[in-house]
Formats: C-alpha cells, sequence, structure tokens
C-alpha cells in the first residue's frame, strides 16, 4: 500500500472518530448553564487550535533539520504540515466567532490572542504561496525553512498571549498548571475530540506528502 | 433549564462548517492525486 492509500485509511479513520465526537458530543455531554449550547464549540475549536500550533512548530522543527541535513524528506513533510495546519486554522477562525458572537456579543475583536491566530494564519498562506513561486526545489526548501522556523517562534507568543495582554479570549482551562477545570464528561469529550483530530493530522499530512512523491516521481514541482 | 441560553443555533453551524472544511480538504486531496 502506497502513502497516499495509507493516508486516505488513515483519514477516513479520523472522520469517523470525529463523527463519534459529534454524537458524544451533542446526544451524550451536558450543556453548560451560563453559556448554553454554545459551549459545545469548545469541542472542536480547542482540538483545532493545538493542532494548528503543533504543525506549524513540526514546520519549524523540520525547517530547522532541512537547513543543516538538506533532506528533501524534511522539506516534504514541511509542506505537507503547512497545508494541514492551513485546514485546521481556517476551522479555528470559523469557529471561533460563532462561538464569540453569542457569548462576547461580537464576532471579532482585535485582541492579543485573536490577532495573533489571524497572524499565523497568515503566515501559513504567505508560506504556501512562497513555496509555489518558487521552482528550484534547493532555493524554495531553504526560504520555506526559514519562514516556517518564524512561525514557530509565533506560537509561545500566541499561546502565553492571554496571561500577557487584557483580552476577552478565555484563560486556558485545561492546558494549564494544576488539573483541569471540566467535569469528567467534558473532559472525556474533549480528549475523544483530540484524539480524533491527532489521527485527522496524520492521515492528512501523510496523504499530502505521498501527493508530492508521486508528483516529483511523475517530474511535477512538488505541491 | 430556563436560564440556559438558547444559543444552539450557533453551535450546529459550527459543527456543519468544520465538517465541511475537513471533508472539502479530503476531497480536495483526493481529486489531486494523479491518476495512474
Amino acid at each position: 500500500m502506497n502513502l497516499v492509500r495509507k493516508g486516505r485509511v488513515i483519514t477516513l479513520l479520523g472522520l469517523g472518530l470525529l463523527a463519534g465526537v459529534y454524537v458524544r458530543a451533542l446526544a451524550f455531554t451536558p450543556v453548560e448553564r451560563l453559556q448554553g449550547p454554545a459551549q459545545k464549540i469548545y469541542y472542536l475549536h480547542v482540538p483545532a487550535a493545538i493542532w494548528t500550533e503543533m504543525a506549524i512548530v513540526l514546520v519549524g522543527l523540520a525547517g530547522i533539520f532541512y537547513l543543516f541535513l538538506q533532506d528533501p524528506r524534511l522539506d516534504r513533510f514541511a509542506e505537507a504540515s503547512a497545508e494541514v495546519g492551513t485546514v485546521f486554522a481556517t476551522i479555528v477562525l470559523t469557529t471561533g466567532p460563532l462561538w464569540g458572537k453569542p457569548i462576547w456579543g461580537t464576532w471579532w475583536t482585535w485582541d492579543a490572542r485573536l490577532t495573533s491566530t489571524l497572524l499565523l494564519f497568515f503566515l501559513y498562506v504567505g508560506y504556501l504561496l512562497l513555496r509555489s513561486a518558487i521552482t528550484d526545489p534547493a532555493l524554495r526548501g531553504r526560504y520555506a525553512a526559514v519562514l516556517g522556523i518564524c512561525g514557530m517562534c509565533l506560537v509561545p507568543f500566541i499561546h502565553l498571549s492571554v496571561y500577557l495582554f487584557r483580552t476577552l479570549h478565555p484563560q486556558p482551562i485545561i492546558l494549564k498548571p494544576g488539573p483541569p477545570s471540566l467535569p469528567a464528561s467534558m473532559l472525556i469529550t474533549w480528549l475523544c475530540s483530540v484524539g480524533a483530530f491527532t489521527v485527522l493530522y496524520v492521515g492528512l499530512v501523510t496523504q499530502r506528502y505521498g501527493l508530492s512523491l508521486q508528483r516529483e516521481a511523475q517530474g511535477g514541482i512538488g505541491g | 433549564m430556563a436560564d440556559v441560553p438558547q444559543n444552539s443555533g450557533y453551535m450546529v453551524a459550527a459543527y456543519i462548517v468544520t465538517a465541511v472544511i475537513l471533508i472539502a480538504y479530503a476531497v480536495s486531496l483526493y481529486r489531486r492525486t494523479p491518476k495512474p
């Protein structure tokens, strides 16, 4: 079985798991009393945000190693991870305002967390545009690696922005020092969703990596 | 339950948007794969 087929199987597994998360979140997880049903957006928004940030960290790490080793597999992985990260960032930036409107009364506010996440999305898009604009693989790999490393440096700022600035965005209730501030039933749903997004990330990146391999074998420029 | 906010429309929209984005990307990967 080639990589694309393996990726497809893993992606289908991930979509099946996510369907299970939908059923559990919508039918078997209690409604939060103060926020109402809109709180359940949390089960999609936060796992997508975690993998948006993880994806750019992996792009950055692959970029660092690529600059030293010049291994095209690292560049291929970084490209795949950046594309999947862009998809997850799109989910974060659509589900966030859909939660913000009923809870904050506004779709968007220019605070540090939201603005830095939007900046990360633009950085992802810029990364993909940069790659598509350069035909020389070695040059493309080097430039993309540098941009990926810059993106990775943004992640600690995004995560700490809710502590460093006054913000409407909630403080972390799970990824924080001390025990999670969620009841067990909600925490289990959230953990299942993180698992589903993890499988989806692996499946989609595997497919995208295999796609680059196939295109290179056929004489294309990758991507 | 009377004081629980009635905002399920936003939740449904978020769940639909997420599914559409993920399925659309999975389909785009399938369509971009070179056929032998």
